[in-house]
Formats: C-alpha cells, sequence, structure tokens
C-alpha cells in the first residue's frame, strides 16, 4: 500500500515512541523511530524522511537542538521538517535553547500531544512539504 | 593595591606638614629678624639671616625628598625611612633654633619657648622613647649654649633692650632659666607624648573594630552567597521533578487516547492499557522515592536516631529479596563479620539503604552472577558493601551515579523504567548520618558499593 509519507519520530521515552507510531501508521504513515539523537541522524542518512518529530530533552538537556542543528547544517538533511517535541512548563528551561541563533525548527509541541492534533500536523507538515 | 598601616600614612601626612610649618617658621624668622634689627641695632642680622636660609635650604631639600618618597606611594622604603626622616627634621630644627637664639641674645631671648613647639612636634612624629631623648637634647643644647657663651667660648650678643650686658653672667639667672626652660620641655614632652599617645591606641582600636566589622560582613556575604546557591539548586530540583512526573503522566494520557480514539487493533488496546499500567506503577515508584528522598533531609537534620544493628536490619532485608535473587538465577551471598557495632540512625532508613543498594544488583547483574553484600568494622566506622558481577558503569557515568534523577546509559538499555532516585536516597541518608558513600565499577564486570557510618559509642551495660 503506497503510504502518505515517511516519519522519523525521535524520542528517548519508548512508549511515547510506540504511542506516536501507532497513532500515525493508523492514519497511513510509514513511521520509523529512533531513541536517541546519534540513531536518529543516522536513519535520516539512511533513508530521508518526509518529517522528524524530535524531541528536546533527551539524555542532555539540549540533545534535540543539537540534532536540528546537524540537520539544517547537512546538505541532505537540512529540507526535512521538523518538529520539536517539549515538555517544557516554565520559561526555566528555555535557557537551555540557544538564543543567539534562529532555531531551525517549524513548530513546537508540548507534550502530551492530542493524536488527532498530531495526525493533523503531520498531514499539513507533510502535504506543505510536496 | 598594598594596604598601608593607616599609623604610617598619618606619619607621612604630618612629615609634609612640618615641611609647610617650616616655610611659615622661615618667613616668620626674616621678619622677626628684620623687625628685631630696627629694635635692636647691634642685632647681628647677617649670621640670622644666613641661619634663616640654611633653615630653607634644608627644608627645600626635605621637601624634594618627601615629594619622591609620595611618589613611591606603598612601598617599604618610605615606611622604614619616615621616623628617620622626622628625626634629621626635628634634630636640624633645635640646632638651628638654638643657633637663632646664640645670635639674637643667648639667654636673654625670650623665644626659648619655642623649644617647645619642637617637642610637641617629636611627641607627634616619634616614639615615646625618641621623643624624651629630643627633649633630653634641646635642654642640654640650650644649657651648652648659656654655658659656653658664660664661659666666652662663644661670643654674647647682648639685646641691651631686654636685659643689662653682664646679664649673662649673672649664674643664678642662668640656674632659674636653665631649670625653667628644662623642666617646662620634659614637662611638655611628657604631656604631648600621653595624649598622642592615648589618641594613637584609640586609632588603634577603632581599626581594629572596622577589620572585624569588615570580616563579619564579609562571612555574611559568604553565608548569603550560599543560600543563594542552595536556593537556585533546589528551584531546578522541583523543575526536574516536574519533569520527571510529568513524562509518565504524560505517556499515560496518550496511551489511553490512542485506545479509546479507537487507532488500535483489539491486540494492540491490550498493550497500549499494560504500557499504561507500568507507566502508572512507574509514577508510584517514583513519588514514593521522592518521598523517602525528602524524608531523608528532614530525619538526619532533626536528630532522630538511636542504635541500629546494621546485621539485623541486612538479614531482614536479603530474606526479602532473596526471592527475586533466585529467581533471576543470581547468588546472593552475605558475609557479617562477627562483632559489628550498632550505627546512630533510624533502623527503616537503613533498611532503605541496604534494600536499595541489593535491589540495584539484583537488576544490573545477569542472570548466573554472583552478589556479594559485606559488613565488617574499620576502625571507628562501620562499613557495608555490596558488590555484584553485573553490568558495571561507564568511567564517565561514575562521578553521577548518587545524583538525583541520573540513570547511565547501560542501566537504561538494560532495565527500560527505573526513578534514578534511588542512589540519591542512599547517598542522602547516609551522610546525614555522617557517613560516606563511595562506588567503583568496570563496564562489563561489575560494580562495588559501598557506605560507612560512625560506630556509635554506646556505654557497655553494667555488669550483673
Amino acid at each position: 500500500m503506497a503510504t502518505k509519507g515517511k516519519i522519523l519520530i525521535v524520542d528517548d521515552d519508548p512508549d511515547l515512541c510506540e504511542i506516536m507510531r501507532l497513532a500515525l501508521e493508523s492514519d497511513g504513515f510509514e513511521v520509523r523511530t529512533a531513541s536517541n539523537g546519534t540513531q536518529g541522524l543516522q536513519m535520516m542518512r539512511e533513508d530521508k524522511p518526509d518529517l522528524v518529530f524530535l524531541d528536546v530533552i533527551m539524555a542532555h538537556p539540549t540533545e534535540g537542538v543539537d540534532v536540528s542543528a546537524t540537520m539544517k547544517e547537512s546538505p541532505e538533511l537540512w529540507d526535512i521538517p521538523v518538529i520539536m517535541l517539549t515538555s517544557i512548563l516554565d520559561t526555566e528551561y528555555l535557557g537551555h535553547f540557544p538564543t543567539d541563533q534562529p532555531l531551525s525548527v517549524d513548530q513546537f509541541l508540548t507534550k502530551p500531544v492530542a493524536i488527532p492534533e498530531l495526525i493533523r500536523i503531520a498531514n499539513q507538515a507533510v502535504g506543505s512539504k510536496r | 593595591m598594598i594596604e598601608q598601616h593607616p599609623l604610617q600614612v598619618e606619619l607621612v601626612e604630618r612629615i609634609d606638614w612640618l615641611i609647610r610649618l617650616r616655610w611659615v617658621a622661615v618667613a616668620g624668622t626674616l621678619i622677626g629678624v628684620l623687625v628685631a634689627s630696627q629694635v635692636e641695632p647691634q642685632l647681628p642680622v647677617g649670621p640670622l639671616i644666613t641661619v634663616t636660609a640654611i633653615i630653607a635650604v634644608y627644608n627645600l631639600i626635605f621637601a624634594i625628598y618627601a615629594h619622591r618618597l609620595n611618589l613611591r606611594r606603598g612601598t617599604g622604603i618610605r615606611r622604614r625611612q619616615s621616623p628617620i626622616f622626622a628625626q634629621i627634621q626635628i634634630g636640624l630644627d633645635l640646632v638651628a633654633l638654638i643657633a637663632l637664639l646664640h645670635f639674637a641674645g643667648g639667654v636673654e631671648n625670650p623665644f626659648a619657648v619655642f623649644l617647645v613647639f619642637h617637642i610637641i612636634n617629636a611627641s607627634i612624629l616619634l616614639s615615646r622613647r625618641a621623643s624624651f631623648l629630643v627633649a633630653l637634647a634641646a635642654a642640654t643644647l640650650y644649657v651648652a649654649m648659656i654655658l659656653t657663651e658664660y664661659g666666652g667660648l662663644l661670643p654674647h650678643y647682648n639685646l641691651p633692650r631686654l636685659a643689662a650686658p653682664t646679664r649673662y653672667r649673672d649664674l643664678s639667672y642662668l640656674a632659674a632659666r636653665t631649670l625653667a626652660i628644662t623642666v617646662t620641655l620634659l614637662l611638655a614632652e611628657a604631656m604631648a607624648s600621653s595624649i598622642v599617645a592615648r589618641l594613637r591606641a584609640r586609632t588603634e582600636d577603632l581599626l581594629r573594630i572596622s577589620q572585624s566589622h569588615e570580616a563579619k560582613s564579609r562571612e555574611l556575604e559568604e553565608a548569603n552567597q550560599k543560600l543563594r546557591q542552595l536556593d537556585i539548586a533546589r528551584t531546578r530540583f522541583i523543575t526536574t521533578v516536574t519533569h520527571e512526573l510529568r513524562a509518565p503522566v504524560g505517556a499515560i494520557i496518550s496511551a489511553l487516547e490512542l485506545t479509546l480514539g479507537g487507532y488500535l487493533t483489539p491486540e494492540k488496546q491490550q498493550e497500549m492499557i499494560r504500557r499504561a499500567q507500568a507507566r502508572a506503577q512507574e509514577l508510584l515508584d517514583l513519588i514514593r522515592d521522592l518521598l523517602e528522598l525528602s524524608k531523608a533531609r528532614q530525619i538526619g537534620e532533626t536528630g532522630y536516631e538511636q542504635p541500629v544493628q546494621l546485621a539485623a536490619v541486612l538479614e531482614n532485608v536479603v530474606e526479602l529479596m532473596r526471592v527475586e535473587a533466585e529467581n533471576k538465577d543470581l547468588l546472593l551471598s552475605v558475609d557479617v563479620a562477627p562483632v559489628v557495632s550498632p550505627v546512630l540512625a533510624d533502623a527503616g532508613q537503613m533498611k532503605s539503604v541496604w534494600t536499595n543498594l541489593i535491589s540495584n544488583a539484583i537488576k544490573y547483574t545477569e542472570p548466573g552472577g554472583i552478589i556479594v553484600v559485606s559488613l565488617k568494622e574499620e576502625g571507628d566506622w562501620v562499613v557495608g558493601t555490596v558488590r555484584d558481577t553485573g553490568i558495571g558503569i561507564a568511567a564517565e557515568d561514575l562521578p553521577r551515579v548518587f545524583d538525583e534523577f541520573f540513570r547511565a546509559e547501560q542501566a537504561k538499555a538494560l532495565v527500560q523504567r527505573g526513578t534514578g532516585v534511588g542512589l540519591a536516597i542512599v547517598k542522602r541518608i547516609i551522610e546525614s548520618y555522617g557517613g560516606t558513600v563511595h562506588a567503583e565499577s568496570e563496564l562489563g564486570k561489575g560494580s562495588r558499593f559501598s557506605f560507612r557510618l560512625p560506630k556509635a559509642h554506646v556505654p557497655s551495660p553494667p555488669a550483673a
């Protein structure tokens, strides 16, 4: 069956990876998951996805930010839309974000994301790219 | 900047002031000589002007020298030379005044009382001993002048309007003058010195007080800084806790939403609910650990402690955990020394220490492995150790294993769920009773966690 597009989810919480995978697969996307930034970048290079969901805080507070920065610097990955997932509650954590450079992120979502919202945003991001 | 002793600074300022004052004296002497020469035509104006000129010359030299010293602010040279510098000036001034007196009537000259000014200067600038010697020297010089004039060794310049030409040879007059001048000088020295000494003591007291105030305020500033850092640490801790609590709740909500929203096949629904249940359990564990963590802080600080036999507590814990170890095909061996002193602590918390260490060893050791728990005394300490042949901890992670919410990558890979608080609880409990924790490990070979607590000094029961 032809898919609506390929999505990569990078999150160190395996449950969230699985939940998002099942949700997006139910809407016809082809989904893969990675549990850390390095693995995520490697999987992007092997098979370029149409959209990446990226958790901000993994092993390091800025791992997600670092991954998106690396993506924007590499010629083969820079044009993949990135949606950041955060569980930021207050401005305290904003200190972790580099403020001296524009963040190369298309959208920020706060966890937990409602499933229909997740599907809508994925369709929008992949659709606008095509 | 080198700090100058204020009294030394004062001395330097006084010397500058002395030099300025001497210019006034030079001018005053010139005017005095000119006026006096009108009244007393016999006055030897030439020698008097010469002496005044000599004063002006040496004062100029002093002024230049003082200026150069002032440029070298903060160097030790000034500190060492200033008292000598002052002594030289006062000595020269004395000789100059005696010379002026000699050329202007000697014993007849009423301005001999000016010697008192020099004595007061000396009292202000020099030590008590030195100023006393100056007073003595002044009296001696004065008497020497009178006697040499009396004996004809030096000529006498009479002031006819003030005294008869033979007055300087009148011994009773000379004796009275000598006595009056000597007593005046010595008394002036004694009074001025004692006033100056009292002022100096008071200045030093003030100085000491202000220094101790400075030290106090520095201490307060440091304490304040420490409190501020504690506050920052606490805020960071709360933020982290909130983040850690939010993660499982978010996962549970999403899992339930996915299930209830009809996105899943029946088998997948089952699996999602199981995942949600596991996360709820994780949340409960985390809350339990957090409570224990905060309790560890409180009890240790309120001194709620009693003698605890760690061996008995250990026996209890091992009994509870043996099944878990056997289920995983692990050998759990206990090695307790025959005599181990009790420690002052809370028994419940000691149970928590053993439970956390042993359950960690069980969790992170592959089936077939060995766990050895030991308890013994080392000097004034009771030492507990838990060794395992588990997955070990990477060298770069080792310093962080006791941090709250830290979990090493290898630990996460083997056991997905964990609060990351267990070892933090152990550390906090042990440290709150004055002990220390220690971890060593080699990746892939195993780990060794140990703690030491001070032996309780319980008075032995009286012999029956």
